[in-house]
């Protein structure tokens, strides 16, 4: 029997510009719900990464995850976990209210940390989360910043396409809530939010990485199906005047697919980006794109992940995470980032509970 | 008189536009969703796909295409691609959800539960250990006794499934869904998936041999996991045939270019979705005569009897 040159345990070889780590390292999944399986499915093809541990309180997890193949030892206490799988890298995906001491204990165990957002559910959680991480590796999920379409505007706007930004629209649309009995109701703990919080945050941290951090915000929301937010709408204000819209909702029919889209207008001209593609309309030719229109479409932008599951993204934030938790350049999801989007986050719910009166970002 | 040999599809229609917009352009699937709203309009293009030479249509069953087939009153050979749980990754908003399969369509049918029931009693040890290759066949076992038997032609264990096995590099599942699917359905059985290349290895590794595989080939190598070089490499080496799909790489390619390219590459059949042509009948038409007239000698395993 040939045995394959591109397939094996620890992987297939990565293409071209994937991200990967810089050598072996030693994994470990806790929490093995949707978001756990997903983490451990993209793992399990990320070249050198061994998935040494997983970790769940619930025996019947640990039974799934068993029975889709893994051999991985489980665990049911992190504790015993870090102490006995001494992993190098921990991706936490529990529940939201169980995230902030998972992450923490890893952290002080010495492991490279990834949380799924939000990372604490209240502002205070997610800052302690932060200091214990402030001199590690810490990184939050964002994976729509590692979409290829979404990264490469990043690139585009800091290549200075646009010059200065005089204005900023956003939306995020999925259709998944229609229904006060929807499980997102019913999480066992406290959650940080709704639809901002567990969907659009990483909107959010596309405009605060695309344009900055904001120093006041606004906002409104309304519940229609439950005790969290469907709905909410926000205007956010730079500290040189831009403003930012971000609308986002779970309960819009139409979206099976979750739909992101991002309109600047600089004083080159305009940019839109989607899911889709960007379309560029610029007075003055730069960042290598003529002056007039361009469009273009995500297809055609390099997708280097070596495995897809539910997209292209994921893969690329875990692989990034652990070219930085082994050496490699900080991924853009770092905590010391991700905290500032927390923060924003914060004011952004302040500012709706207090009928849209404008509140300060705090630093 | 000998019977003749099960081969593996060569021209198939997709509708996986249908239930499925990740792998289409939005504003594609909104045109897509706005032309089959009616289920004549879909009846009439799976009448003409097949009378353009398709050998079925490549779906997952839903309220809109047995609408569509009920409107025929000829048979339409389905390759149905099942399971079909709720949309999975990102934003699901069910975090802590345990079953992948959750979502499933329950057994409709005095026939499917008892062909469930038999297999909780039967296999208690693979159930209570979870095993996803059990799951997985008591999902079909529901959802495919709702398909006429006559129409029935192959299962493909769909990608979002298909994947999450591979990963776990769970041979026993590729290897236990193919005898299950051929025994019980008298089908083809056959694997959807998105990781093309990383299967076709597995597969050649393990020594299984589906009926077939579908994944993505088209000549921008969109798609192709873990990458274009290392999929086509597969596909020229692989016993088990190719059926090609997202040929026009969203609208980056022709049709045209997307089928040459798969079967000189080494793709047996073809299976362009509805979201990549505008006149299906006459763009089948067109690539119906492409396709190799003999099996290669490669592929002759995948011939049953």
């Amino acid at each position: 029997m040939t045995v394959s040159g591109t397939v094996t345990r620890v992987g297939p070889r990565a293409a071209g510009e994937s991200p990967r780590p810089q050598g072996p390292v030693r994994v470990a999944v806790v929490g093995l719900g949707r978001a756990g399986l997903a983490h451990a499915t993209l793992l399990s093809a990320v070249p050198d990464c061994e998935i040494v541990a997983l970790v769940d309180r619930r025996g019947e997890a640990r039974a799934r995850l068993r029975g889709l193949g893994y051999r991985a030892h489980a665990f049911g206490r992190v504790k015993k976990m870090l102490a006995v799988a001494k992993p190098q890298a921990v991706f936490v995906c529990g529940p939201q209210h169980e995230r902030a001491a998972v992450a923490r204990e890893a952290l002080e165990a010495g492991a490279a940390v990834l949380v799924e957002h939000p990372f604490g559910v209240t502002l205070e959680q997610a800052e302690a989360v932060a200091a214990a991480g402030a001199e590690r590796i810490l990184a939050s999920a964002c994976a729509l910043a590692f979409e290829p379409v979404f990264r490469r505007a990043h690139d585009l706007l800091e290549a200075n396409l646009l010059g200065a930004v005089r204005q900023a629209r956003s939306s995020m649309f999925v259709s998944r809530v229609f229904d006060a009995r929807h499980p997102v109701f019913l999480e066992a703990g406290p959650v940080a939010g709704g639809v901002l919080a567990q969907v659009a945050s990483e909107l959010l941290f596309l405009l605060l990485w695309y344009l900055g951090l904001p120093v006041e915000v606004r906002a409104t929301s309304q519940r229609i199906y439950g005790g969290l937010e469907d709905e909410l709408h926000a205007m956010m204000k730079l500290a040189n005047g831009t403003e930012m819209g971000l609308d986002c909702s779970w309960s819009v029919p139409g979206y099976p697919q979750p739909a992101t889209v991002i309109e600047l207008e600089g004083e080159n001209g305009k940019l839109l980006v989607s899911d889709d593609g960007i379309e560029a309309e610029l007075t003055q030719p730069r960042a290598g794109l003529a002056a007039g229109h361009t469009r273009i479409r995500s297809a055609e932008l390099p997708h280097p992940a070596a495995f897809d599951w539910g997209g292209e993204a994921m893969y690329l934030m875990d692989a990034a995470f652990l070219a930085w938790a082994t050496g490699g350049p900080a991924p853009p999801n770092r905590g010391s980032f991700a905290i500032e989007v927390h923060r924003v986050m914060d004011a952004l719910y302040r500012s709706a509970r207090a009928a849209g009166e404008p509140q300060a970002v705090t630093r | 008189m000998s019977r003749k040999p099960l081969e593996p599809p060569r021209l198939l229609l997709s509708a996986a536009s249908l239930t499925n917009g990740r792998r289409v352009p939005r504003d594609r699937m909104i045109e897509v969703a706005e032309r089959y709203r009616e289920p004549e309009s879909l009846a009439v293009t799976l009448s003409k796909a097949l009378d353009a030479g398709a050998e079925g249509v490549l779906a997952t069953p839903s309220p809109a295409l047995d609408a569509a087939l009920d409107e025929l009153d000829r048979t339409i050979p389905i390759y149905a691609v099942l399971p079909d749980p709720d949309a999975q990754g990102r934003y699901d908003l069910q975090a802590g959800r345990l079953d992948p399969l959750e979502g499933t369509p329950g057994p409709a049918g005095l026939g499917a539960r008892m062909a469930r029931s038999w297999t909780r009693l039967t296999r208690p040890w693979p159930l209570m250990r979870r095993d996803f290759g059990v799951l997985v066949r008591m999902a079909l076992e529901a959802r495919v006794a709702a398909i006429p038997r006559r129409a029935l032609r192959g299962v493909v264990i769909a990608a979002g499934i298909t994947d999450l096995a591979l990963a776990g590099r769970h041979r026993r599942f590729f290897e236990k869904l193919t005898r299950f699917i051929r025994g019980r359905f008298r089908a083809r059985a056959a694997f959807e998936t998105l990781n093309l290349g990383t299967l076709l290895a597995c597969l050649r590794e393990w020594e299984v041999r589906p009926d077939f595989v579908v994944g993505p080939v088209n000549p921008r190598g969109l798609m192709m996991k873990p990458g274009l070089a290392e999929t086509l490499d597969e596909m020229a080496k692989s016993q088990v045939p190719v059926v090609a799909s997202q040929l026009r790489a969203t609208g980056l390619c022709t049709l045209d270019e997307g089928a040459r390219f798969a079967l000189e590459h080494g793709a047996l059949g073809l299976a362009p979705d509805l979201a990549e042509m505008d006149d299906v009948g006459a763009e089948l038409a067109r690539i119906r005569g492409w396709r190799e007239a003999k099996v290669p000698p490669r592929l002759e395993g995948a011939k049953r009897a």
